[in-house]
C-alpha cells in the first residue's frame, strides 16, 4: 500500500510508456490529442488525491509531503493546461506529435521526482531527466531553422550549468561528508564561512537558477522563447519555473539565513530585474518580451526566497502559484493569435479586441497580473514577497522592486495598448474559441482575480506546504 | 474567520453596487448600447442614494468610526477587510457617489465601444469608493491601484488630444507613486511589531519613532501627492485631463485627484502625525507655488481644457495648503476644499464637454460668443467658473476662507501670496469666459443646438450641490468637525 504514495509517478511513467507505444504506431494527431488530454486530466485527478500523504523512500532519498505534492500538483496542472493548448499543435510535424507528448511527459516527471528528491544524487539525476526533456522539446519545432539556433544555445548552456552544478555537489559532499539534505541543513550553517560550503552551495543553486532564468544565466531565455513551439515555450514559461522556485527555496532553506548567501542573492535579484525589465522595453516579439519578463520575475521571486523567514519561502510558493495563473493564460492568448503556430509580433495583437473580446480581456488580466496591479494574484504575490523582505529590513531591495515594476508597466501596457487600441491594417477574421477553451479561459481570469481578492486559503496552503523545509 | 459588522453593511453595499453593476454590463451584449447606459445609470443611482443615505444618517453627536464592517482577511499577516465612515472620508463618499453619477449622465451620448466604456468606468468608481472608505492599509493601496488603472484604457481609447501620450504618462506618473506608497505602507506594518495593517492599531501614539513617521510621511507625501497634483509632481496631470473624455476628466480632476490628497490625510497624517508637523513647512511651500504656479500657467493658456486642468492644480494646492497647517480649521477647510474643489471641477469639464463634442474645439480663439449660441451651455460653465473664484454663495468659497484664514495665522507670507494669486485667479476665469462666451460670435457654431434638458440635468445637480453647501455650509462643516476636532485632540502635542 506504501507504494500508492507514489501514485502520480507511477502514472506519469505510465504515461509516459503509452506514448512510446504511440509513436510507434500510426500518426494521428487527433488520437494523439485525444489520449492526451484524457490522460493529463486524469493525472490532475491522481496527483490531487495524494496531496495530503506523506512517506519516505529508497532509504531517505525521496520523500513525499506537503510540499512536493503541492508543487506535483502545481506540474500536474500545468502539464493538463499545455495540453488543452495543444488542440491545434501546427507548430510541430503531425508525425512528432507523440514524441512531443512522450517528452513533455518525462519532462513533468522528471520535475515530480526532482521536487521530492531530498539527496542530492537523486536530485541531480531527476533534474538531468526533466532536462534532457526539454533538450529534445526545444528543436521539435518545424519550419525556419531558429529552432535549431534555440536548441543549440540550450543545449549548450545547460549541459555548462550542469558542470558547474555537479561541481558544487561534489563540493558540498567534500565540505560536510553528505549528500542528504536533512544532514546538510544540520551542518552547512556552521560551515558555510569556508569557501568550499559556500561556493559549493552557490553553484549548486546555479543548476536552478539557469531553470528560472536569473542573470547572469538567462542567455538562452531569449532566443528558446522565440525558437521554441508556442506549446512547449508555454510548458518552459510556467513549468520549470515553478519547479526551479521549489527547488531554489529547499537548497536556501539548508543555509538557515546565511547573510553572505543572503547578500549574493539580494544582487543577483537587482539585477535579474533590472535587466530583464529594461531589456523588455524594445523588445517586438510577444513571446522574446514574455522572456525578458520571465528574467524579471525570476529577481521577484528571488526575493521572497533570499529573505530566509516562513513568509518568505510561503510567499516564494504562493509566487509560483501565481505566475502559473498568469504566464499560462498570456501563452494561451499566444497561441490562439498563432493558430499556424508561427511567433506572433506585439504588433499582430492589434484588432484583438474586436477579433475576440475574451482573448483581449485574457491578455489584459494576465499581463497586469504580471506587471503586479491589484486586485490580480500577481500582486498579492508581489505583497507578499515584499513583506517577507521587509521583515529583513530589505527597505532598499524593495523600493527598486517596486521602481522595476513601473518600469515593467510600461512594455505590460504596450500589449494592452496593441490589443486593444491599434486597430489592424487588413481585416483579420475573428478567433473562434470553442466552448471548452472559453471556460478554460475564464476559469483562469476567475482564478487570477479571486486569488488575488481572497488569498487566504492559497496562502494558508503555502504556510502549511513550507513547514516540511524549516 | 471573526466579523464584525454594526449593523448592515451599507459600505460595503455601495462598493456591491459597483461590482453588480460592472457584472450585469459585461453580460450584456456589445450592441445594445442604449441598454448599457440605463443600466449604468441605474447603478450608479443606487450607489449615490447609498452615499447619501450614509451621509445623512451619521450620527454627528457620537462622531467616530461609524458604519464599520471589519473582516478578517488573511491573519498571519493581519490583514482586515475594514470599512468604516467618519468626518474625513463622509464627504467624499458623497462627491464620489455625486460625480459618477452625473458622469454617466454626461455620457449620455457616447458612441462606440460604449460596453468597455462604461465597464472600465465602473472598475474605476470601485476603485475611489473603496480607498474612501478603507482603514486597513493593505485595501487601501489595493484600491488605490484598483482605481488607477482604468485610466489607461479610458483616456487612450475614448480620448481626444494626444490622447496616448497623456494616457501613458498619467499611468505611469500614478504608479510610480504607487511605488513609494507600497513600500511605504508594508514599512510600517513590520516596524511597528503590530503585525497589523489596521489604520487604527497603527494610530497608537508611541507605535513608531519620531524618525520612522518622518521617513514614511515622506513616501506617501510624494507617493499620494503625485496623485494629488503637488507642484512639480503635476505634470501628468493637465496632459492628462485634457486628453481625457468627459465624464472621466470629471471623475478624475474631480475625485481621482482627492484620492490623492486623502491618501495623505488618512495614511500620512493619521499614521505618521509627527512626520507631518515636521514636514509641514515644505508642504506649505510647495502647496503655495502649486496655487501661484497653476494660476499664472492657466493665463497664457488657449485651450479651454488646460486652462481648467491648471485651476484643478491650483486649487489642489488649496488642499495642501490647508493640510500644511497643522491646525482643526486647515485641516476642515482642506477636506471641504477636496469635496467643493471636485464639484466644481465636475462641472466645468462637463460644460466644456458639451461645447467640445458640438463644436469639436476647445481652442479659446475659435470659439466667442457662445453665450448667444447655447446660453445654458455657457451659463453652466460660467455658474463653475464664478465657484472657482470663489465667489460667496458657492461652496468652494467657504472652504477657501476657512483654508485662508488658519493658513494666514501659520503661515502669514505663504498665505497672503496664495490670497493674492487667488485674485488674480478672478482675472484668469474672467478671461475665459470674456473671451469664450462673450465677444464676436463665431458665425461657424451658430447653428448649434443648446443643452437639451436632458443632458443639462447632471450640470443643474452639479450646481444645486454647490449652491446647496455655499447657502447651509454647516451641513458639512460640522460633520467634517467631528472628525477634526477630535483628531487633533488625540494629536501628542
Amino acid at each position: 500500500m506504501k507504494w500508492l504514495i507514489l501514485g502520480p509517478e507511477i502514472y506519469f511513467l505510465a504515461m509516459a510508456v503509452v506514448f512510446l507505444i504511440l509513436s510507434l504506431a500510426r500518426h494521428n494527431a487527433r488520437r494523439d490529442f485525444a489520449a492526451a488530454l484524457f490522460l493529463a486530466g486524469l493525472g490532475v485527478a491522481v496527483t490531487l488525491t495524494t496531496v495530503c500523504m506523506e512517506g519516505s523512500f529508497f532509504s531517505g532519498a525521496y520523500r513525499v509531503d506537503l510540499y512536493s505534492q503541492v508543487f506535483k500538483g502545481l506540474l500536474s496542472l500545468g502539464f493538463f493546461l499545455v495540453v488543452c493548448l495543444c488542440s491545434n499543435l501546427k507548430g510541430i510535424e503531425e508525425e512528432s506529435h507523440s514524441e512531443f507528448y512522450l517528452f513533455l511527459t518525462t519532462c513533468t516527471l522528471g520535475m515530480m521526482l526532482l521536487v521530492s528528491s531530498i539527496e542530492l544524487l537523486t536530485l541531480y539525476v531527476a533534474l538531468e531527466l526533466s532536462s534532457y526533456s526539454l533538450y529534445a522539446l526545444v528543436p521539435l519545432r518545424s519550419g525556419s531553422g531558429q529552432q535549431m539556433e534555440a536548441a543549440i544555445k540550450y543545449f549548450l548552456s545547460g549541459i555548462a550549468t550542469s558542470a558547474l552544478m555537479l561541481f558544487g555537489l561534489a563540493s558540498l559532499f567534500g565540505a560536510t561528508q553528505t549528500t542528504y539534505i536533512a544532514e546538510l541543513t544540520l551542518k552547512l550553517p556552521g560551515l558555510l564561512h569556508t569557501p568550499m560550503a559556500f561556493i559549493g552551495l552557490l553553484l549548486t543553486l546555479c543548476g536552478f537558477f539557469f531553470k528560472l532564468a536569473l542573470f547572469p544565466f538567462h542567455v538562452w531565455a531569449p532566443s528558446v522563447y522565440q525558437g521554441a513551439a508556442n506549446q512547449v515555450t508555454a510548458f518552459l514559461a510556467t513549468a520549470t519555473k515553478v519547479t526551479a522556485m521549489a527547488m531554489l527555496a529547499r537548497l536556501v532553506s539548508m543555509s538557515h539565513g546565511n547573510t553572505s548567501l543572503a547578500h549574493v542573492l539580494i544582487a543577483l535579484a537587482i539585477i535579474s530585474m533590472t535587466y530583464g525589465n529594461l531589456v523588455a522595453l524594445v523588445q517586438k516579439d510577444l513571446k522574446r518580451l514574455l522572456a525578458y519578463s520571465a528574467i524579471a520575475h525570476a529577481g521577484y521571486a528571488l526575493i521572497g526566497i533570499l529573505s530566509m523567514n516562513p513568509t518568505g519561502y510561503a510567499a516564494a510558493v504562493f509566487y509560483a502559484m501565481a505566475y502559473l495563473a498568469m504566464t499560462f493564460i498570456c501563452f494561451l492568448v499566444v497561441v490562439k493569435v498563432a493558430s499556424d503556430g508561427r511567433n506572433v509580433a506585439i504588433v499582430q495583437l492589434a484588432g484583438l479586441h474586436r477579433r475576440s473580446p475574451l482573448l483581449a480581456m485574457a491578455l489584459l488580466v494576465g499581463v497586469f497580473s504580471l506587471g503586479g496591479i491589484p486586485p490580480t494574484i500577481g500582486f498579492t504575490g508581489k505583497f507578499l514577497v515584499f513583506n517577507a523582505a521587509m521583515e529583513r529590513d530589505y527597505f532598499l531591495l524593495v523600493l527598486i522592486a517596486m521602481i522595476n515594476v513601473v518600469v515593467s508597466l510600461y512594455y505590460y501596457i504596450q500589449v494592452v495598448k496593441a490589443a486593444f487600441l491599434l486597430e489592424s491594417e487588413e481585416e483579420l477574421p475573428a478567433i473562434k474559441l470553442s466552448a471548452s477553451v472559453a471556460i478554460l479561459i475564464v476559469v483562469i481570469i476567475v482564478v487570477i482575480i479571486v486569488g488575488g481578492i481572497f488569498p487566504r486559503y492559497l496562502f494558508q496552503l503555502a504556510t502549511s506546504a513550507i513547514r516540511g523545509l524549516l | 474567520m471573526s466579523v464584525e459588522f454594526s449593523g448592515f453593511p451599507f459600505l460595503s453595499a455601495i462598493l456591491l453596487s459597483c461590482v453588480a453593476g460592472l457584472l450585469v454590463i459585461l453580460f450584456i451584449p456589445r450592441e445594445r448600447e442604449a441598454l448599457v447606459k440605463w443600466v449604468s445609470l441605474a447603478f450608479s443611482a443606487i450607489a449615490l442614494v447609498l452615499s447619501i443615505y450614509v451621509y445623512c444618517t451619521y450620527d454627528r453627536t457620537h462622531g467616530g468610526l461609524q458604519f464599520v464592517e471589519k473582516i478578517q482577511w488573511i491573519e498571519s499577516l493581519g490583514i482586515h477587510y475594514f470599512n468604516g465612515a467618519d468626518g474625513f472620508n463622509l464627504p467624499l463618499i458623497l462627491l464620489t457617489g455625486i460625480v459618477h453619477f452625473t458622469g454617466v449622465l454626461t455620457m449620455w451620448e457616447l458612441r462606440g465601444r460604449v460596453k468597455e466604456f462604461f465597464a472600465f468606468v465602473f472598475v474605476l468608481v470601485l476603485g475611489v469608493f473603496g480607498f474612501f472608505m478603507s482603514m486597513d492599509l493593505f485595501f487601501l493601496f489595493v484600491w488605490f491601484d484598483v482605481s488607477l488603472f482604468p485610466m489607461y484604457p479610458l483616456i487612450a481609447i475614448w480620448g481626444t488630444t494626444r490622447k496616448e501620450y497623456g494616457a501613458l504618462k498619467l499611468f505611469l506618473h500614478v504608479l510610480a507613486g504607487s511605488a513609494l506608497v507600497l513600500p511605504g505602507i508594508v514599512y510600517l506594518s513590520v516596524v511597528s511589531g503590530l503585525h497589523t495593517f489596521d489604520i487604527v492599531a497603527l494610530m497608537r501614539p508611541g507605535a513608531f519613532t519620531p524618525g520612522q513617521q518622518r521617513f514614511a510621511f515622506f513616501l506617501f507625501y510624494i507617493g499620494f501627492g503625485i496623485l494629488a497634483g503637488v507642484w512639480p509632481l503635476h505634470t501628468w496631470s493637465p496632459v492628462g485631463h485634457v486628453a481625457a473624455p468627459t465624464s472621466v476628466s470629471m471623475v478624475h480632476a474631480g475625485v481621482l485627484m482627492k484620492v490623492g490628497a486623502f491618501g495623505i490625510l488618512r495614511v500620512g497624517i493619521f499614521v505618521c502625525p509627527l512626520g507631518w508637523e515636521y514636514w509641514s513647512p515644505l508642504m506649505a511651500i510647495l502647496a503655495t507655488i502649486g496655487i501661484v504656479y497653476g494660476i499664472f500657467v492657466g493665463l497664457t493658456q488657449t485651450d479651454l481644457k488646460y486652462v481648467v486642468a491648471f485651476s484643478s492644480v491650483s486649487h489642489m494646492g488649496i488642499v495642501g495648503l490647508g493640510l500644511s497647517t497643522v491646525t482643526a480649521e486647515g485641516l476642515s477647510g482642506a477636506v471641504f476644499q477636496m469635496f467643493a474643489h471636485g464639484v466644481m471641477t465636475a462641472l466645468l469639464f462637463s460644460s466644456l464637454g458639451y461645447i467640445y463634442d458640438k463644436t469639436h474645439t476647445k481652442l479659446i480663439p475659435d470659439l466667442g460668443g457662445m453665450s448667444r449660441v447655447m446660453p445654458m451651455a455657457s451659463s453652466y460653465f460660467i455658474v463653475a467658473a464664478l465657484a472657482g473664484m470663489g465667489v460667496p454663495g458657492f461652496a468652494s468659497f467657504w472652504a477657501e476662507v476657512t483654508v485662508f484664514i488658519s493658513a494666514l495665522k501659520v503661515y502669514p507670507v505663504l498665505g497672503s501670496l496664495a490670497i493674492f494669486a487667488l485674485v488674480l485667479s478672478a482675472l484668469y476665469m474672467l478671461r475665459v469666459v470674456q473671451r469664450t462666451f462673450y465677444g464676436q460670435r463665431n458665425e461657424r457654431y451658430a447653428q448649434l443646438r443648446d443643452v437639451p434638458f436632458s443632458l443639462g440635468l447632471p450640470r443643474m445637480i452639479l450646481i444645486a450641490v454647490m449652491v446647496l453647501f455655499g447657502l447651509f455650509p454647516r451641513l458639512m462643516l460640522d460633520l467634517i468637525q467631528t472628525g477634526v476636532i477630535p483628531f487633533m485632540g488625540g494629536l501628542a502635542r
